[in-house]
């Protein structure tokens, strides 16, 4: 093939503008720090990306849902707590006002005062609330899950957190089944008892009977409450891992091995260089410079 | 015999070949570097004996000097009709992974600020409603981002309507261009047929006329033959573009289809088609699959909202209005009436917003139809990119080979310019010497011992 000056130079120029993108190329994978700049960077690199993206954004509000609902069961917990010792309180007013039965109504009427005071406070900590919401009230949009005179307010609604892939939890079972049903619930039965001490001590038995059930109730609840709540822990752990395993997945497919990169890009640049430096002698060389 | 002074008259034709021979070299050094210039050769041949003279008259060596029988161009042109075929492809392919990628750059993925992050902030932010749907600061989130995301589609719609229209206009002026050249062509055929007939010398034109054909081919992929006299014709598609001294016309006709003369042509080549294409398959095919993810992110959002119940126990309604990407909005204004509930009644249950939330997995939802979206135009974009870099090449590599014929090299040339130097020189020394002989004879004869 016959070699000339200006095929030279097409082939010359053509190489050094690949050695050039080339170069440009792996600077912006540096300066980026990332392998795939742009969709056809990797076809399907790009769509796992994007994929994986959208399992780590998911991933993420599967632990915000968590912490949301851990608060949630702390708040109800917490409040279950406070219930049940002043129940035990409670008890031992009924249990007093039983073997003081009708010989001193002056002593029971003192009981019963007693008790009034521990249904009002039974009634604040039915309506505790987590933020701004009963946690008793099921899915009400009122403030409180029971009004003053005690009655429930709330609805049966489920309030339910999805912290995984699959795992949805209700937090709440309905205050009606814990707390008794209008009518017959803890405050009706805790009015029903703070009476019975003052004006008929002979039905305290049966009330004791009720108010056993209404803690046992109650107890039961907790302990559900708190098995949900290592439910949530555990699997909001796993969420952690599988979270952190995402982001590294998604590190290893976009980001640049800096190691690499740097390596190629020296690479690069010395076959650039060589080619100028070739280009510049080579180009200089002519028959015109060995005639006279 | 010969006569005494045909020496004379050898020595000047020799002379003037060497000069000729200058001449040609010196045209070719001062065009190393033009665009189109091919090579030329001053021709040299011995004349022959005269003709018509009779064998017992004729001399042996009588007249047997070198004059000029022509300038050949070198050019090799199989060479140059593959590389208007390849030129003529790569054209199509450049401009087609040019438009391509003009697509791919209206879609920042993957990244942080892309639609797809924007629909995972989306369907995250509905999570929030759903752990707590009485607050408004969650549900007003949810309607900033509604409105982000349909904010993105439409400017993405908006773009690619942009780049359609570019599209048309480049179309255009690939039209104006073609026409122009043909034109040109056409009347270069002419110049050319006249010069063949009255035997000039026309290397130069013909250098015009493959300028032109490459021009062609590049724009449109068109077919070139050349004729016995030099003059080229051209068709385009199958209809005749440039006959002769005629050319026609190229237009664009309804459905972008490509008229040659007012006759639809078949597919071609060249920037021509790959426009055509583009305008034709490949731009609506996208707008279509941005219009099919406006509309799934629409039907999926709304049917939810539709059998859900606003903070007020209302029943709720379309977030969305519109149905593709260059029309959608949002319907909403007011964030109590985002339909966060399952149940009517006004209560706090975020059955709705939960199971929204989840709507990033959804098949045949707004995040899977934009990612086969984004992956079908990655792997368009870079098997694009790929063919059209191995038809550089392979178009570099014919143009080389055409260069190696064609092009002009510095070395040759000094050789030859060496070569026809030392010729003239010579002549010169035959004449001085066939001068001195007959001076010899005129001046001296017959004076001998005067």
């Amino acid at each position: 093939m016959r070699v000339t000056e200006s095929s030279t130079n097409r082939a010359t120029l053509a190489n050094l503008q690949l050695d050039a993108s080339r170069l440009a190329d792996l600077q912006e994978q540096m300066s980026s720090g990332r392998q795939i700049t742009k969709p056809s960077d990797n076809p399907t690199g790009t769509v796992t990306a994007l994929q994986l993206r959208s399992q780590l954004s998911q991933a993420k509000q599967f632990q915000a849902n968590s912490n949301d609902a851990l608060g949630w069961l702390t708040t109800v917990d917490s409040a279950y707590g406070s219930i049940t010792s002043q129940l035990e309180q409670v008890r031992t007013l009924v249990v007093q006002g039983m073997n003081t039965g009708t010989g001193n109504p002056a002593s029971n009427s003192a009981l019963a005062q007693q008790v009034d005071q521990a249904r009002a406070s039974l009634l604040s900590l039915a309506n505790a609330s987590y933020q701004g919401r009963p946690v008793f009230g099921g899915t009400t949009a009122g403030s409180v899950a029971f009004d003053t005179s005690g009655s429930y307010v709330g609805d049966s609604g489920t309030v339910t957190r999805t912290v995984g892939a699959n795992a949805s939890v209700d937090l709440n079972t309905p205050a009606t089944a814990t707390f008794g049903a209008n009518g017959s619930n803890l405050f009706d039965l805790l009015s029903g008892i703070a009476n019975d001490l003052r004006t008929n001590p002979a039905n305290l038995g049966s009330d004791l009977t009720q108010l056993d059930a209404r803690q046992l109730a109650i107890t039961s609840d907790r302990s559900l409450a708190g098995a949900k709540y290592q439910r949530i822990q555990t699997v909001q752990s796993a969420a952690s891992t599988n979270s952190l395993q995402l982001t590294s997945q998604l590190s290893d497919l976009q980001d640049i091995d800096l190691a690499e990169t740097v390596v190629q890009v020296t690479s690069a640049n010395t076959a650039y260089q060589a080619a100028l430096a070739t280009t510049a002698k080579v180009g200089q060389i002519s028959l015109m410079d060995f005639l006279r | 015999m010969s006569g005494s002074f045909s020496g004379l008259t050898d020595a000047l034709s020799a002379l003037n070949s060497a000069r000729y021979g200058l001449d040609v070299t010196g045209q070719n050094i001062s065009n190393a570097n033009t665009p189109g210039y091919v090579r030329q050769r001053a021709e040299l041949a011995e004349t022959g004996p005269a003709g018509g003279v009779p064998s017992m008259y004729a001399t042996p060596n009588s007249g047997n000097t070198a004059t000029v029988s022509g300038t050949s161009r070198l050019n090799d042109p199989v060479v140059d009709m593959r590389a208007r075929s390849e030129h003529g492809r790569n054209g199509y392919l450049q401009t087609s992974a040019s438009t391509l990628s003009a697509v791919e750059g209206l879609y920042d993925e993957p990244s942080s600020n892309g639609l797809a992050e924007k629909l995972n902030t989306f369907w995250q932010s509905w999570a929030a409603v759903a752990n707590n749907p009485g607050d408004s600061a969650a549900r007003n989130v949810v309607l900033q981002n509604a409105a982000g995301l349909a904010g993105d589609l439409n400017e993405t719609a908006l773009s690619l309507s942009r780049l359609t229209q570019g599209t048309g206009q480049q179309l255009t002026d690939t039209t104006d261009q073609i026409n122009t050249a043909a034109t040109q062509l056409a009347q270069l055929n002419n110049a050319i047929a006249v010069n063949a007939a009255s035997g000039s010398n026309n290397n130069s034109l013909l250098d015009q006329r493959d300028t032109l054909l490459m021009n062609l081919s590049d724009l449109a992929g068109a077919q070139a033959s050349i004729q016995a006299n030099g003059t080229a014709t051209v068709t385009l598609g199958g209809q005749s573009l440039v006959s002769s001294t005629t050319a026609s016309t190229v237009s664009i006709g309804a459905g972008n289809v490509v008229l040659v003369g007012g006759t639809p042509a078949a597919t071609a080549g060249g920037k021509l088609q790959s426009l055509v294409d583009s305008l034709n398959t490949t731009l609506p095919n996208y707008s279509a699959q941005l219009d099919a993810v406006a509309a799934a992110l629409a039907s999926t959002t709304n049917s939810a909202q539709n059998a859900g119940y606003d903070l007020a126990g209302n029943p709720g309604g379309p977030l969305f209005s519109g149905t593709t990407a260059a029309t959608i909005s949002v319907a909403v204004t007011d964030p109590t009436k985002l339909a966060a509930s399952g149940t009517p009644g006004g209560n706090l249950d975020g059955s709705v917003a939960l199971s929204m939330s989840g709507y990033g997995n959804l098949a045949g939802g707004a995040d899977r139809t934009y990612q086969t979206m984004i992956g079908q135009l990655a792997t368009d974009v870079a098997r694009a990119g790929q063919q059209a870099t191995v038809q550089q090449s392979v178009t570099t590599s014919v143009d080389n080979l055409a260069q190696s014929s064609a092009g002009v090299s510095l070395d040759e040339e000094t050789t030859n310019l060496l070569t026809y130097q030392r010729a003239y020189q010579a002549s010169s020394r035959v004449l001085t010497t066939v001068d001195e002989t007959l001076d010899t004879l005129i001046s001296h004869t017959g004076r001998v011992g005067l």
